[in-house]
């Protein structure tokens, strides 16, 4: 399940997982952030607030999603992490990669 | 009590849900889209009780997934509308005669709309747990008759779908191979104890574990997670193992580290994968461990003195950049000292978080060899009723 939201601006979507982020449901972020930025969206935000586990898989898939906004001048940002994907981040230093905002507000305002 | 009088099981609480929705993802059929082993299965019923369509049906937390279905055509829905949600609260076939005249499902749009349901029997499928995740159900446009000698046919096709669920051949010589790559006996270093253990949360996984003596008598441990699970996990855990593997003439863990993950960047980032490790190399003469993480994070350091160390600062998983370059750290083991690395499926074991840390510590505290560390660990993640995720526990101990 995954809410997008395109309000915000042109070139702007919030996606935003809900319940478990795992080898299941991974490839459907990974397809609808490609998607989303085939059609314009370059600067997505992934709001992890509904996220309540993430596993590699899920990991893989912000990963891609990363790469696919980098490749069309974009970038991909989360926000909003849980404890258990805060762990997750910061065990595989992909905090460093990854930089996790507090809010989806601070994600797009953050230069 | 269901219409034809089985009794539901009210132990069979949602709390338990999570974990019956976690065992339905490990069987690894929700992505798979229709396939021809279930289909067949669907094919013959419908033809054999002569209805309006069999399916076999999949609930997660709030969906229900026709896996496949074969007759009048049938859609996804919301759990909460399905009659398979009520079927697998109990463990016995539901049979409900006349639809229209059972008032818990008579206003439903599947009755008073296409394709007008009218007659309901479903069976309960399980997984390897004894989780329920779904069923063979057939239905029909009429009310009809479902006695003993159908419903005992009806148990034996979900039999058989049940099977095609939990079961492959292929997959278990897979798990027998994986099994072979794992090292078979501890390595015997005067003055030290060295143990592990692989639990795969399916019959095949991602997790591995390496060890080896260098001719210098030198140890070198590896513990690695590769991304995902099952059988393409595996696949890519025998490519890292043996990648790594030839980094034996390396200078040191973050040389061969960095020079295994140059060699399969092209590989991991066609897959789409991701591997996180620990590697390192012991001295036993002076005690000294260098290791190199990859990502992982997840190494403990007990003193015998009662301190404890995690080494932090490592650098990316494998197959994120082709520039990166990993750091070696290295710490001296002393007489009574513990090194214990794991994969976080133990974290997952607890809440999932670092506080799961202080739970391993509790655990190994205490223990007279690696082997015992081993153990504790691995008895662990055996008393939960489920594994989410493979775990892995490797652990060296010097002796006093």
């Amino acid at each position: 399940m995954m809410r997008v939201d395109t309000d915000v601006a042109d070139d702007v979507a919030v996606l935003q997982p809900q319940g478990r982020l795992t080898m299941v449901t991974a490839p459907e972020l990974r397809q609808l952030v490609a998607e989303t930025v085939r059609s314009g969206r370059v600067r997505v935000v992934v709001d992890l607030s509904a996220t309540e586990f993430l596993d590699s898989s899920g990991l893989g898939a912000l990963i891609a999603g990363l790469k696919t906004a980098r490749q069309a001048g974009g970038d991909l940002r989360i926000a909003g992490l849980g404890p258990q994907v805060a762990t997750v981040l910061q065990l595989t230093n992909l905090d460093r990669v990854l930089r996790p905002y507090g809010s989806v507000a601070e994600a797009l305002s953050a230069r | 009590v269901t219409a034809n009088g089985s009794v539901i099981d009210l132990r069979d609480r949602p709390a338990d849900d999570d974990s019956r929705v976690r065992a339905l993802e490990d069987l690894g059929v929700l992505d798979t889209g229709p396939e021809e082993r279930f289909d067949r299965i669907t094919r013959l019923a419908q033809h054999l009780f002569g209805v309006a369509s069999a399916s076999v049906n999949l609930l997660d937390r709030d969906q229900q997934y026709i896996k496949s279905s074969h007759g009048a055509s049938l859609s996804h829905g919301p759990r909460a509308e399905a009659i398979c949600d009520l079927t697998i609260r109990g463990s016995e076939t539901l049979v409900i005669e006349d639809v229209a005249a059972d008032e818990r499902f008579a206003s439903s749009s599947f009755v008073t709309g296409p394709p007008h349901v009218r007659f309901y029997a479903g069976h309960p499928l399980e997984a390897p747990g004894g989780h329920r995740i779904g069923t063979l159900c057939v239905t029909d446009d009429r009310p009809r008759p479902f006695g003993p000698r159908e419903q005992a046919l009806l148990r034996e096709l979900a039999g058989w779908v049940q099977n095609e669920l939990t079961q492959s051949a292929e997959l278990e010589q897979a798990a027998e191979v994986q099994r072979r790559l794992l090292p078979r006996r501890s390595p015997q270093i005067p003055g030290y104890t060295v143990a592990g253990a692989c639990l795969p949360s399916r019959g095949v996984g991602g997790d591995f574990l390496d060890w080896y003596c260098s001719p210098d008598d030198e140890l070198t441990v590896t513990l690695g997670d590769v991304m995902g699970k099952g059988i393409a996990a595996a696949i890519i855990m025998a490519t890292v193992r043996a990648a790594l593997r030839s980094t034996a003439g390396s200078p040191g863990p973050g040389a061969a580290v960095t020079e295994a993950a140059a060699t399969l960047q092209e590989d991991l980032e066609e897959t789409g994968t991701l591997v996180t490790l620990c590697h390192a190399r012991l001295s036993p003469g002076s005690g000294t461990l260098r290791y190199t993480d990859a990502g992982h994070g997840l190494i403990l350091l007990l003193r015998a003195d009662g301190t404890v160390r995690r080494p932090t600062g490592g650098g990316l998983p494998l197959g994120i950049s082709d520039e990166e370059r990993w750091p070696e750290g290295r710490v001296v083991m002393d007489p009574g000292d513990l090194v214990v690395a794991f994969s976080d499926g133990l974290l997952d074991v607890f809440d999932g978080t670092l506080a799961a840390l202080d739970r391993v510590i509790e655990v190994v505290g205490g223990c007279r060899s690696a082997q015992e560390a081993v153990d504790r660990l691995t008895a662990l993640a055996r008393g939960t009723r489920l594994l989410d995720d493979d775990v892995t526990v490797l652990a060296i101990r010097r002796s006093e």
